[in-house]
């Protein structure tokens, strides 16, 4: 016969909630490194900007409290949104500023006729 | 923007944010639950933890998608070959992408706030407005995306 459940759900330990909130985390850090290497092919130092500022976030989700603690304030919240309107704006900047991509379509670029896209049969 | 939507106006006159209620208690923390007030204000309590963690999931999923629109942008931008006859047609394909990513970064947060508040109220939560804007930008964006393949085309013809 299964246990009824709880009369109190709000009485129960919140452990899976937080465990699938720190995957969450890791995904968005994940997620980071992914812009970051993105951006790495363009422009190296704003690759590494992003990187490291997805590396400072998997830190300060380590350091600060959670917001579920009760007094806790949400700066890691704030900081996660204005690192990403920091990358937007670094994307922007390689976007606008960057050398893009020259060349007829269907046709390799210079630097993958080089060999730094794809090797040499 | 307030945290009390259209459909929290069912209590009594709220305060305009959690703000005017921490100032006429300056003394009780606002994780407290209030006592019996004498007159109608807004209580704040603590939220049942799992309900907080809910809402910080849900800015975190924003907070990808907004990256992952960024990084599309950046990689129509800087990756694509230029579409012939239209030069200017990864700019504007990739340019718009990235601003959005900005937005929603920005929008996320304000929503988890308003989230938090309304839950700290025990008041329904408050409509986003961001899965609206992200369903008529990327219609749009695949319009616009048809449009200079079209005309790339025909230049090409």
């Amino acid at each position: 016969m299964p246990a009824a459940p709880p009369r109190d759900l709000e009485g129960l330990p919140p452990g899976l909630a937080r465990e699938r909130t720190s995957l969450a985390w890791s995904r968005t850090v994940i997620a980071f490194a992914a812009v970051g290497g993105a951006i790495l092919k363009t422009s190296i130092t704003a690759g590494v900007i992003v990187i490291a500022l997805g590396v400072l976030i998997w830190g300060l989700v380590r350091i600060l409290p959670d917001p579920a603690r009760p007094g806790a304030s949400p700066v890691r919240l704030l900081v996660v949104a204005l690192a990403v309107t920091g990358v937007a704006l670094a994307a922007l900047g390689v976007a606008v500023f960057g050398h893009a991509r020259t060349g007829p379509p269907h046709a390799p670029s210079p630097a993958a006729h080089a060999g730094h896209f794809h090797a040499r049969p | 923007m307030t945290g009390a939507g259209p459909e929290a106006g069912a209590g009594p006159q709220l305060p305009a944010g959690p703000q005017a209620s921490a100032a006429r208690e300056p003394a009780r923390p606002a994780t407290q639950p209030a006592a019996a007030p004498a007159g109608p204000q807004v209580t704040e309590t603590e939220p049942d933890a799992r309900f907080t963690f809910a809402n910080e999931r849900t800015f975190l999923a924003w907070t990808r998608t907004a990256l992952a629109f960024i990084a599309a942008g950046l990689a129509i931008v800087q990756l694509l070959p230029p579409f012939p006859g239209v030069p200017w047609g990864r700019h504007v394909l990739g340019i718009p992408l990235i601003v959005l990513g900005a937005v929603i970064a920005g929008v996320g947060y304000l929503q988890w706030t308003r989230n938090q508040r309304a839950l700290r109220r025990g008041e329904p939560l408050p409509r986003s407005l961001l899965p609206r804007v992200l369903a008529v930008t990327t219609t749009a964006m695949a319009l616009v995306a048809a449009v200079i393949l079209l005309i790339s085309a025909l230049v090409d013809h």
